[in-house]
């Protein structure tokens, strides 16, 4: 504040204490050019020297779900009523694929970028904002997938199509990446700390994944543990996703309000503890 | 009156030795939670005098006060350790001071190794892009100077091929001169100039040179280098184990400096005689090397005359004596061996002295070894490495910043003359 009563203007100041929340909207518009290069450079770098390149995106949900209805309805016998397992799998897989992605993308912020965050200064979101908007992108092409699959069910009449109810995939896909964003963030804090916390992670995902209503829905879990699905915040939203598609799944307002509240201060937390933590990182890393 | 550019108030950093944080996410849960929240910095709590246990900690920077104008050059010298790479990673906003501020205006870009941002499996051409982006450029300024960065790289033909295929030199080169085309306020780099060849390396000197001389940006450069320092650098600041050890002009700076850390044993004197070095046939009592300095604080360079003088006791009577003087460089190469005129000598002290011009020896450490001999062939005594010595390098007008070849560098004179075309064929 000391500054204010000399006449001197500056145009920066580096103090040894960070704000909770530092980097403003305006700073980060200026380095639009950068994440836009950061996508290109994450997208084009995952895919050199493969033999299919940028198909395994198309090529991985699909084989993904093969297995599934292998499994979980050839061999266990789930049932997925009136809707062709193959388009069930696949609704949920497309919006599990952008949720465990982003945030296994988004964990390993400072893990896989130290190198760079060492050498040079620039806000240490643009990476991890970088990270979700390619997995958007990648998202996005899967959708375009799941479209095409569900135009010629819905073609064919097998499933009921309805206009004004598939926008209901855009809340659903919003949530969902939220969470995603958030719990990416506190994890490359944590990660970048404790190193041991990677592996914990897949465990993590894993786990959420069986609680989570991807080859299963709500419907079909025994009343008495259903609420081990219901407290997962990503439940409902997956039920909203299918719901948009196919009109049927349990889509109840309460726990939409549940899992929204809670991405929103999942993304504040996220983001306020990763600018406060990303300086004093450095000293660790 | 250029304005300030860079303030630096009082700039400290701390840094915690052995495990970083208690180790336990629980310990560190309640640290952070009572720095952040209750404002109370736990190892004052402990200390109330506000001393920590030093054995925990270091201080790599210690008050540092720095004002930097716009369009001036900064070099930073000092040894491994004196906190100069913390100091620029404190201006270049990756760490953050413990204590102090920064003030600034303009534009920064720092330089802190060569490639940063680099994607092995991308070509030259998408790596120009995207460090270019890192280093914190606009898209329409890498357009603009694209043809200009791949003409100064010289990887033309290989534009299109994976940087993982370049070639080492390739390689730094690019990302050379993507770096070298950033165009900020004030630029930041450290020891970039360690890698590349010679060739490269004037360049890159020249490159800067430009920036500073012609566009008027303010520098600030860390290097081991201290010829590229003095030339590039108009002041220089010292740090010497975190704090400023002086800071001024960078020829007085860099000879304080050279002055300071040089390995020196220039003088034996023993009143004693009994003491001094040496055996019953011989002893030192003193030897002495006098470099010719107009300012006793000077520092011995390239041109700088020495005079060795050294004074011993000969305890026999009629004996032909002769001393060598010789001369080895740091790694143990005799540069050469000068011999007395073998003389008979009774009983008693015996001075000489010897006097090896200036503009003969190159830069680098240098020992001497005084010789006594009977009869120019039955050794009597050998004072090994009596007296050691740093030559600094010393070069006008030159633009070659590398280490000049060989141990002695005298300036014969070496003439050309342009004999026209037609001569070649008589």
């Amino acid at each position: 504040m000391k500054g204010h009563a000399s006449k001197e203007l500056w145009d920066w100041e580096i103090r040894p204490e960070t704000p909770w929340f530092s980097t403003s909207l305006k700073e980060l518009f200026q380095y639009k050019d950068l994440i836009i290069q950061l996508v290109r450079k994450d997208f084009l770098g995952s895919y050199q020297q493969t033999l299919l390149g940028p198909f395994w995106v198309l090529l991985q949900p699909l084989l993904t779900v093969l297995i599934y209805v292998l499994v979980f309805n050839k061999f266990i016998g789930i049932s997925t009523g009136s809707t062709p397992p193959f388009l069930f799998n696949l609704i949920g897989i497309t919006l599990w694929g952008l949720f465990s992605e982003t945030f296994l993308q988004l964990s390993k912020t400072f893990s896989q970028n130290i190198e760079i965050f060492s050498k040079v200064y620039f806000p240490r979101v643009i990476v991890a904002i970088s990270s979700l908007s390619l997995q958007i992108i990648l998202f996005g092409i899967q959708l375009l997938l799941l479209c095409c699959a569900y135009s010629y069910f819905a073609a064919t009449g097998i499933v009921d199509f309805n206009f004004a109810r598939i926008f209901l995939i855009f809340p659903a896909i919003v949530v969902t990446a939220g969470i995603a964003f958030g719990g990416g963030l506190i994890f490359s804090v944590l990660t970048a700390k404790y190193r041991d916390l990677l592996p914990l992670l897949h465990m993590l995902i894993r786990l959420l994944m069986f609680v989570c209503p991807i080859f299963y829905s709500v419907a079909m879990v025994p009343e008495n543990i259903q609420w081990v699905v219901k407290i997962n915040p990503l439940s409902s939203q997956f039920e909203l996703f299918r719901y948009s598609f196919l009109g049927s799944g349990t889509v109840e307002v309460p726990e939409l309000l549940y899992s929204g509240g809670f991405m929103i201060i999942i993304v504040l937390l996220g983001t306020l503890l990763f600018n406060k933590m990303s300086d004093r990182l450095m000293d660790v890393l | 009156m250029s304005k300030l550019v860079i303030k630096a108030d009082n700039i400290s950093k701390r840094y915690m030795l052995g495990t970083i944080g208690s180790g336990s996410l629980r310990r560190d849960m309640q640290n952070w939670w009572s720095s952040s929240f209750l404002n109370n910095d736990k190892t004052d709590i402990d200390n109330p005098l506000g001393k920590t246990d030093s054995k925990d900690q270091i201080w790599a920077l210690k008050d540092i006060n720095l004002e930097i104008k716009e369009g001036e050059t900064w070099g930073i010298v000092g040894s491994n350790g004196a906190g100069k790479s913390t100091f620029l990673k404190i201006l270049s906003r990756i760490i953050k001071p413990t204590s102090g501020s920064i003030k600034g205006r303009g534009r920064i870009s720092s330089l802190l190794e060569v490639g940063t941002g680099f994607h092995s499996e991308l070509t030259g051409r998408e790596n120009i892009f995207i460090s270019g982006h890192i280093l914190g450029m606009k898209k329409a300024e890498i357009q603009q100077k694209f043809d200009e960065i791949v003409e100064f790289s010289g990887v033309e033909n290989f534009l299109d091929t994976p940087v993982k295929r370049y070639s080492s030199g390739m390689y730094v080169r690019l990302a050379f001169a993507v770096a070298a085309h950033l165009e900020p306020d004030i630029l930041i780099i450290d020891e970039v100039l360690a890698v590349g060849d010679a060739e490269f390396q004037k360049k890159c000197l020249g490159k800067m040179n430009d920036a500073s001389t012609q566009k008027g940006r303010t520098i600030i450069f860390v290097s081991h280098n201290l010829q590229a320092v003095s030339n590039l650098c108009s002041n220089a600041i010292w740090l010497d184990k975190g704090s400023m050890r002086e800071s001024g002009p960078s020829k007085t700076v860099i000879n304080s400096y050279l002055n300071a850390t040089f390995s020196k044993k220039w003088k034996h004197e023993v009143t004693d005689i009994k003491l001094a070095p040496g055996n019953e046939n011989i002893r030192v009592t003193y030897i002495e090397l006098i470099p010719h300095l107009a300012n006793p604080y000077d520092v011995i360079d390239i041109r700088t005359p020495l005079t060795i003088k050294f004074r011993f006791y000969n305890a026999n009577d009629n004996i032909c004596l002769s001393t060598d003087l010789l001369l080895f460089t740091s790694m143990g190469d005799c540069i050469f061996d000068v011999p007395s005129k073998p003389t008979i000598y009774n009983r008693g002290f015996v001075e000489g002295e010897c006097t090896i011009p200036g503009n003969f020896l190159n830069d680098g450490s240098f020992y001497f070894t005084l010789h006594f001999s009977k009869d120019t062939s039955i050794e009597l005594f050998s004072f090994d490495n009596c007296l050691m010595f740093d030559i600094a390098d010393y070069r006008e007008n030159s633009n070659w910043y590398d280490k000049w070849w060989g141990y002695v560098r005298p300036n014969f004179p070496l003439l050309l003359n342009p004999v026209g075309e037609n001569n070649l064929l008589k």
